[in-house]
């Protein structure tokens, strides 16, 4: 599908499915990560209870997240309305493009409204898949070359990392919109909001609050001015699905202790019910990583989580594909396809659904041992996107490990890996302990 | 304060110790961290249907909370029955 033409956008295409998804690599898929994160700014010690040096880094301001509203959005094209040129660049900071040629400044297309994404989750049925989602071909090429229609010559662009190239004969502009089965064009991109400097500062503020025991290479070598952005590839689903839960619930009837002095103990005798759960509901805009390598979530070699807790982005802004709002940026290529992500979408349906059915059990104060679990999906909408990160990455002499230090591009969520000094921690976490103890030993000889 | 209860205190200085690197190490190194897909995402819910029966009781158990207990573990999957 094509957006050079202005005219009324064609109906999403329906996808066929069928046949046994591929297997995943490990990390994709049901598993990763399994721990439900913390709520945001807390520390699972009480910061009261410990040195006024690192409450201090601890309690220090985290970078702030805005809030982006919807704008309306118009028209777009890759040749300028007004004069035609191709020199088309995002003015940073906005959704517009401008034409460096005669400095005009336009939206590009709502996406939302275009393929009316935001509508009908009530009766979505069947798998749909946006024509820039569909299955990857597997003998597609990652490069593609265009005779520049300006002088002739042959201009190729490497899909792998950028959707935009330059004839450089006569200088004329080329973007990447046809989609071709490479999963490098997708059917809707997100421009960066968040501009560079601001990025910047948001990370340095965040290594800020992170300095005392940083790897002491980290801190000599760290330029936040060496942030990318980089437009990373997701897609983004809607869903209607039907859970149902089933377990036992324990209400506690009596609560007593038995026994003397050191033999004291707490007993107690509760009631037993079978319980079981069901909802339906629906999702809306729930982001996938389609790329491989950024959905495998492992931290123990990788700091991809990074990246996935930067997530959601306000992808009703999105606007239709258009490769003008890569320019200067570069971009990462799905590979992996609507089947493949399947099981993880199903997997994130189900703890979506344990997630609703929790207060509804709230009244087993002994808590609830969820047996079994069924999952009914009725219909899914897939949607590539490419939503804007800023991403500062520092790899770990020895062990090799790429951290990560993102920037959400639109909301400014900024989240981070800085590699620990262990030698300055364990000394720290040692003094502390020695500290307590001492105060135990002091308190029990005193008793005594 | 007998001995026995003496004997247990002395273990709370290695457990600080350990609590504050655990604690530091997250703080640093964010490994507990990943898309809060439960809360963040758009989620239309109908209302909740079940059915509770009681099919017994325990009496003089020594845990505060059922064994297994997962209500908030929405990402540890059990049995999958379709």
């Amino acid at each position: 599908m094509s957006n050079k033409t202005g005219s009324t956008p064609p109906p999403l295409p329906f996808g066929g499915t069928g046949g046994t998804p591929p297997p995943l690599p490990p990390g994709i898929g049901p598993g990763s990560p399994q721990d439900v994160p913390p709520e945001p700014g807390t520390f699972p010690v009480d910061p009261a209870t410990l040195p006024k040096a690192i409450r201090d880094e601890v309690l220090a301001p985290d970078p702030v997240a805005i809030d982006t509203a919807s704008e309306e959005l118009k028209d777009g094209q890759n040749h300028c309305p007004k004069c035609g040129a191709t020199d088309i660049r995002q003015r940073p900071g906005t959704d517009l493009l401008i034409c460096l040629y005669c400095r005009n400044e336009w939206h590009g297309e709502g996406v939302e409204e275009a393929f009316g994404l935001g509508e009908g989750l009530d009766t979505l049925s069947g798998t749909i898949v946006a024509s820039g989602a569909q299955a990857i071909a597997a003998d597609a090429s990652h490069l593609m070359s265009f005779k520049c229609t300006g002088c002739g010559a042959e201009v190729t662009v490497n899909t792998e990392s950028n959707m935009t190239a330059r004839c450089h004969w006569c200088r004329h502009v080329f973007g990447v919109n046809e989609q071709v089965a490479n999963g490098a064009v997708p059917d809707a991109v997100l421009p960066f909001r968040i501009k560079k400097d601001d990025a910047v500062a948001r990370i340095r503020q965040f290594v800020g609050k992170r300095r005392m025991f940083a790897l002491k290479e980290f801190k000599e070598q760290f330029t936040p001015e060496n942030v990318v952005g980089v437009y990373m590839p997701y897609m983004i689903v809607d869903g209607r699905a039907s859970a149902e839960v089933s377990g036992h619930g324990e209400i506690k009837t009596r609560e007593y202790t038995r026994g003397t002095g050191n033999n004291k103990k707490t007993y107690y005798d509760a009631d037993v019910y079978a319980v079981r759960r069901a909802v339906d509901f629906t999702v809306d805009d729930l982001p996938l990583e389609s790329s491989r390598e950024r959905s495998k979530l492992d931290t123990k070699v990788n700091t991809n989580n990074i990246i996935n807790t930067i997530l959601p982005f306000d992808t009703k802004n999105a606007v239709k594909w258009n490769a003008s709002y890569l320019s200067g940026f570069s971009s990462e290529k799905r590979d992996t396809d609507v089947e493949a992500l399947r099981p993880r979408l199903e997997d994130q349906l189900l703890s979506i659904a344990r997630h609703q059915v929790e207060p509804s059990v709230s009244r087993y104060d002994r808590g609830v041992r969820w047996e079994e679990e069924s999952l009914d999906v009725h219909g899914t909408r897939w949607v590539a996107m490419y939503l804007p990160v800023w991403l500062y990455s520092y790899q770990q002499p020895g062990s090799g490990m790429l951290h990560y230090i993102a920037v959400n591009g639109r909301t400014g969520e900024t989240m981070g890996s800085v590699p620990v000094q262990h030698w300055k921690l364990l000394l720290a976490a040692l003094t502390t302990g020695t500290f307590i103890e001492a105060i135990v030993i002091a308190l029990l000889l005193g008793s005594n | 304060m007998s001995d026995d209860n003496g004997a247990w205190l002395l273990a709370l200085g290695p457990a600080g110790a350990a609590a504050l690197y655990w604690a530091i190490y997250r703080y640093y190194r964010n490994t507990d961290k990943s898309h809060a897909f439960e809360r963040e995402t758009a989620v239309d819910a109908k209302p909740v249907t079940g059915s509770d029966r009681q099919t017994g009781d325990v009496k003089g158990v020594r845990n505060s909370r059922i064994s297994g207990d997962n209500v908030k573990a929405y990402r540890q999957r059990v049995k999958r029955v379709s």
